[in-house]
């Protein structure tokens, strides 16, 4: 499968349009509502996180399937890349509560909690990349 | 199929097919040999050989339908997957031994229709694997719905009231469904106060009290108030020996303690009928 | 886009029924606590059933309002939260744990009717 979508994030309205193109994408994979939620608020998360700290990134969000495990598994993946500051620190933004900017600093280790996969690789000075995966049960 | 193959399948069909019943008979998985009588597994034999043959002049559709059908049948019936894909490489190995066995076929010609047979007998294979595996699909899919609506039954016992039993050991993939679905069952009855009655669960470890810490702080977001019930004398002293906080719970020791709290918060109690003419009597 | 806020004696009534980006949601924030200013209300019912998703930036938003708007004198209570927006709250570990909650419009009003008015 190649379905996916491919959202600009350089204004909020970005954030929205991420997160909508998320739930549809989730909603046609045949998510639960609970899921289309968590797939939707994650979405909205990392598309915030890119808005706010590295001005613009893109969110790719696809079908994937993993014919490697034993019963295979399908579900969607997320990857939210941008070539903003980075993140030196990535053990301290996983910690719940920590933020730089005032907020809830909920966002990423709530990420990791919503979806079922979750990576991080950022190298400051040169960007992040996030990828989170939830899987249909 | 080259149309000389097929004439020539048809030609020896007895051969092959008695050649393929003795064939299958010697790799049937040994545990399936036991559990089917001879006659049962003799007839289903030779309805798949059949079938295999008959599929090479049906359109790729009608094909397609019948060996579903057949497969859907054996899968209802218990027969492994192996049975097929054994049965299909038997079927290969036949026909190859019998094209080469022909004078009128010559070695060339064997050896140019291999990668075609190969082919069909693969894409038979694969079809019916998955025919299995989406049958597997849906037992999961079914188990999980039984275990949906085995674990949670929200319970309107009262007008706003509701309980919810809790029976056996809670891990996390339960646990998010007993979370669900006292969330439905909330907005479904309107429910004002949720009574959680772990009575009938065993342990009540740290991951548990997560568990149900989550499930009420979600049971207030939506709107309602939630009392925790049951709490066995042995469960409170794990509780409190491991040191988890359940201090924003409402708890109470019975169901009965419970509901009377319930009713309180929703402005009701519960009184006597004190005349005894009054008196229902249920004889 | 501005969210339509009601009036009802004492009391505000919203209902979200918009999608709710920052700029609408800043924006109500801002609209909510004038409108308090103004009528001099003493409760706010502020209804969620149609909203879909709150994340960690709304969920502040909504927090914040609510306690701005008790600094105003104010007892807010947010109704409607959908199962599925409660439980990805709590599963990005966001409790809103001292706003109060009722399952509708109509059970907020009456639970601040009992609290403000007894
Ligand atoms: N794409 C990014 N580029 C650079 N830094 C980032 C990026 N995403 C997150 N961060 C850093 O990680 C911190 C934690 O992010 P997180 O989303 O968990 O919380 P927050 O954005 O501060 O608050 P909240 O998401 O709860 O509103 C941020 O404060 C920021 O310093
Ligand atoms: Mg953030």
């Amino acid at each position: 499968m190649s379905i996916q979508s491919n959202v600009e994030v350089h204004t909020e309205w970005g954030i929205v349009s991420a997160r909508q193109a998320g739930r549809n994408l989730a909603k046609d994979a045949g998510f639960g509502n609970v899921d289309q939620a968590r797939i939707a608020t994650a979405i909205s998360e990392l598309a915030r996180n890119i808005y706010l700290y590295a001005e613009k990134g893109e969110i790719v969000i696809q079908y994937v399937e993993d014919t490697e495990s034993p019963v295979s598994k399908r579900g969607i993946k997320i990857i939210a890349k941008d070539k903003g500051p980075g993140i030196s620190n990535i053990r301290d933004v996983m910690e719940d509560g920590f933020t730089t900017s005032g907020g809830l600093g909920a966002g990423l280790p709530g990420v990791k909690r919503l979806m079922d996969e979750f990576d991080i690789h950022s190298t400051a000075g040169e960007g992040t990349e996030i990828t989170a995966i939830k899987w249909l049960r | 199929m080259q149309p000389s193959i097929v004439e020539m399948i048809y030609t020896q069909k007895q051969d092959i097919i008695s050649d393929w019943l003795s064939e299958i008979n010697n790799v049937m998985p040994s545990g399936l040999a036991k559990k089917i009588p001879n006659e049962a597994s003799d007839e289903t034999n030779k309805k798949f050989v059949e079938l295999i043959i008959e599929s090479l002049e049906l359109t790729e559709e009608a094909a397609t339908e019948k060996l579903n059908e057949f497969a859907q049948h054996l899968i209802y019936l218990g027969w492994p997957l192996s049975y097929f894909t054994q049965g299909m490489q038997a079927f290969r190995r036949v026909l190859l031994e019998t094209m080469s066995s022909m004078e009128s076929i010559s070695s060339k010609k064997v050896f140019e229709t291999f990668y075609e047979i190969e082919t069909w007998v693969d894409s038979i294979i694969n079809q019916i694997a998955d025919e299995y595996s989406g049958s597997w699909e849906s037992t999961i899919h079914l188990q999980r719905m039984a275990l949906k609506e085995l674990s949670a039954p929200l319970i309107p016992v009262f007008e706003k009231v509701s309980v919810m039993p809790l029976v056996g050991t809670i891990d996390t993939e339960r646990a998010k469904l007993i979370m669900e679905n006292v969330l439905d069952g909330i907005i479904e009855h309107r429910s004002q106060v949720v009574l959680i009655d772990i009575t009938g669960v065993p342990v009540v470890d740290t991951m548990v009290a997560h568990h149900l810490i989550q499930t009420a702080e979600a049971i207030r977001l939506v709107g309602a108030e939630c009392i925790l019930v049951g709490i066995r004398p042995e469960i409170a002293q794990t509780i409190v020996n491991l040191g988890i906080d359940l201090s924003k719970f409402r708890t109470k020791s019975s169901l009965r303690r419970g509901v009377e709290t319930g009713l309180e918060l929703t402005q009701r109690k519960i009184i006597k009928i004190e005349n005894d003419d009054e008196r229902i009597d249920s004889r | 886009m501005r969210i339509p806020i009601l009036k009802l004696h004492k009391y505000l009534l919203i209902s979200v029924q918009v999608e709710l980006d920052d700029q609408t949601a800043l924006q109500f924030q801002e609209d909510l606590l004038n409108k308090i200013h103004q009528e001099g209300s003493i409760g706010v019912v502020i209804d969620l059933t149609s909203v879909e998703m709150i994340d960690s930036y709304i969920a502040k938003v909504l927090g914040d309002v609510v306690e701005m708007s008790n600094l105003m004198g104010a007892k807010v209570v947010l109704t409607g939260i959908q199962p599925a927006v409660a439980i990805t709250l709590i599963d990005m570990g966001i409790m809103l744990n001292e706003v109060p909650t009722a399952l509708d419009l109509e059970q907020g009003l009456e639970k601040l009717q009992q609290e403000l008015e007894g």
